[in-house]
């Protein structure tokens, strides 16, 4: 039979006892390419700061040896490297999924209201007295999932219409960025003072305190991830071809949403809405991999070095002054944000 | 026989009904064509079949089973269906879309066989796009794309194939092309096809079984023959006609009476 030729195309076959999985080639390469980045930006990161400290230092100490920096490193750069590292991942592998869902990239978590549902719950919980980073993130799922649930219920019409979807979307997230912003000023003034930081995107002071509550909702959503990059195959063609093809479709796009909801919030409690990562990622990532879905792990890697190379940038470059995260991702992403735009008015497909 | 089978079966979206307890067999191993005139619910008929839309009322069977209780995956196992309007995610390659016509033969931890291997080379072989594997879907012509697609649900190796209007937005070669491929499907393989035709003679020359529908209803069904005549032509589509033998496959052809022109002046 002249069957080699005519495997998907691009995709590497692993075969391991009787299962059999499929491995787009690029984005495994493309994979490994983001992680030695990542990698080489992490060391840098953590070597950069008030005091600098020598490469060699830093891989000493992550190797668990004796170093005069252990400190420096090990508890005040390091939980901030993990957490921006998670909360990019987080957010990148959020917007894959809801894009994916709604077949529109302006569908992701921060413009649809999910980041804002869970800020206004954040803020919220703040303007009471609760202001520590160790809880709110829980609230922030709370409020993120509640606020979907709302999009979701209102954009419902016998089906679920993309363009409905990201339009009632951006409704709700105008009208709880408007709560937020009440909550703030009812709050008194240094809790607002917190707030504003946090609205805006901000890794600063997360220790491995701070850490937990993305560290475990990653792990607990690690199954539905691997589960989630196969359903995609299938979710990104449309709803008549894949119920045709035998796909529970209104089953497995709740819960690709409710995985994307999840992961939006926490990361949202933990480093507040850093905004156009969830959005960005996934795009610049599909870019890369020239896949036919968008790509979930490349989605993460993208996520988390945009994070964190953006903190980065934020410490060390009006130092001592510091940016907060998002400042940074918002000037990378407004900008491509009217580029996409533009370019799906003159016809570029979603 | 009949796997597949509709009893009284209503179909509405929203309010509105469009098809009318309606009663239909599949029959085995037969090419089945729907036919009728625009909005007469056959397109809505073929994709209830698939389980595209639910019933109002009465039900599809499969193997003397209501389909509504048939896990979808397992329906998927059965009956192929290829919708009027397939949208290609962007930049697929044709392999990869034809390939995933195996989703219903496969598992999160079986998701490349070589069973699936060797029925998606049959599949572009037989279509004839097993040289346009590598190329992406977006950047075909409407014939080539339209033989990708029916390549997917050949993939899916189902013993019923559903295909609603494959032929639309075809020129008249690869019209020909696709309807004489599922003539073929169905011969070598003794599948059962039902498709939905807009052209009343296409359908006289691919069906072996026709059925006519208009407002929600069968009107008739049966062998070309006996039932494509000039009064059936007129109750469905209300058009006056000859009806002569097709001069090359003997099958009824359909001529619409003399087109329209001047009156002749009365007097002079």
């Amino acid at each position: 039979m002249t069957s080699t030729s005519v495997r998907p195309v691009g995709y590497g076959i692993v075969r391991a006892r009787r299962g059999s999985f499929l491995l787009h080639r690029r984005s495994a390469a493309v994979a490994m390419v983001l992680l030695l980045v990542l990698a080489a930006v992490s060391v840098a990161y953590l070597c950069v700061g008030e005091r600098f400290v020598a490469p060699g230092e830093v891989l000493k100490v992550i190797l668990g040896q004796d170093a005069r920096a252990t400190f420096v490193v090990e508890e005040l750069r390091m939980p901030r490297l993990a957490v921006g590292l998670m909360v990019g991942a987080a957010f990148g592998v959020a917007g894959a999924l809801i894009q994916t869902v709604a077949r529109n990239p302006l569908a992701s978590p921060d413009i649809i209201g999910i980041s804002q549902g869970a800020g206004a719950l954040t803020v919220g919980a703040m303007t009471f007295g609760l202001t520590s980073y160790t809880v709110l993130p829980y609230l922030s799922i709370v409020g993120g999932v509640a606020a979907a649930a709302l999009v979701y219920v209102f954009a419902w019409r016998g089906g679920l219409h993309a363009t409905r979807f990201v339009l009632i979307g951006i409704g709700f997230a105008i009208a709880l960025r408007s709560l937020t912003t009440l909550f703030m000023t009812k709050g008194d003034y240094l809790v607002a003072q917190q707030a504003q930081i946090w609205m805006t995107g901000s890794l600063n002071g997360r220790g491995w305190d701070e850490a937990a509550p993305i560290r475990w909702t990653l792990l607990l959503m690690l199954p539905a991830l691997l589960w989630a990059a196969r359903a995609q195959r299938t979710v990104s063609l449309d709803d008549d071809t894949a119920t045709a093809l035998g796909v529970r479709l209104g089953r497995v796009r709740l819960g690709l949403v409710v995985v994307g909801v999840v992961l939006a919030s926490v990361a949202t409690g933990v480093a507040g809405p850093v905004d156009f990562v969830a959005l960005l990622a996934p795009q610049i990532a599909r870019r890369m991999t020239r896949t036919a879905q968008i790509p979930l792990l490349c989605s993460a890697l993208t996520g988390a070095l945009v994070v964190v190379a953006a903190d980065l940038l934020g410490r060390r470059l009006f130092s001592p002054t510091e940016l907060p995260v998002g400042v940074l991702t918002a000037a990378v992403g407004a900008p491509y944000l009217i580029w996409l735009i533009v370019r799906s008015r003159t016809g570029g497909k979603a | 026989m009949s796997r597949l089978t509709a009893r009284e079966l209503t179909l509405a979206y929203e309010d509105r009904t469009v098809v009318h307890g309606l009663d239909l067999a599949v029959p085995d191993g037969k090419v089945t064509v729907i036919v009728g005139p625009n909005a007469c619910g056959k397109s809505t008929t073929l994709r209830a079949l698939g389980r595209l839309l639910k019933p109002k009322g009465g039900a599809v069977l499969l193997d003397g089973e209501e389909l509504a209780k048939i896990p979808t995956k397992r329906i998927a196992q059965s009956i192929g269906l290829l919708p009027q309007t397939p949208v290609a995610p962007e930049a697929i390659t044709v392999a990869d879309l034809v390939s995933r016509g195996r989703q219903p033969h496969q598992a999160w931890w079986k998701q490349w066989s070589r069973e699936d291997e060797r029925a998606v080379v049959d599949a572009m072989e037989r279509t004839d796009v097993a040289a346009l594997a590598e190329r992406p879907v977006d950047e075909l012509s409407g014939g080539q794309r339209q033989r990708v697609w029916i390549a997917m649900a050949l993939a899916q190796e189902t013993d019923l194939l559903l295909l609603d209007e494959p032929t639309t937005y075809l020129d008249i070669s690869h019209q020909v092309e696709v309807l004489d491929l599922v003539r073929q499907l169905n011969h070598e393989r003794g599948r059962t096809v039902a498709v939905v035709l807009h052209d009343l003679n296409q359908a006289a020359r691919y069906a072996d079984h026709l059925v006519a529908m208009k407002a929600g209803r069968v009107v008739a069904e049966g062998e070309p023959e006996e039932v494509v005549t000039a009064d059936l032509v007129r109750e469905v589509f209300g058009l006056e006609s000859v009806v002569i033998p097709d001069p090359v496959t003997g099958s009824p052809l359909v001529i619409p009476a003399a087109p329209w022109h001047a009156p002749a002046p009365m007097d002079a």
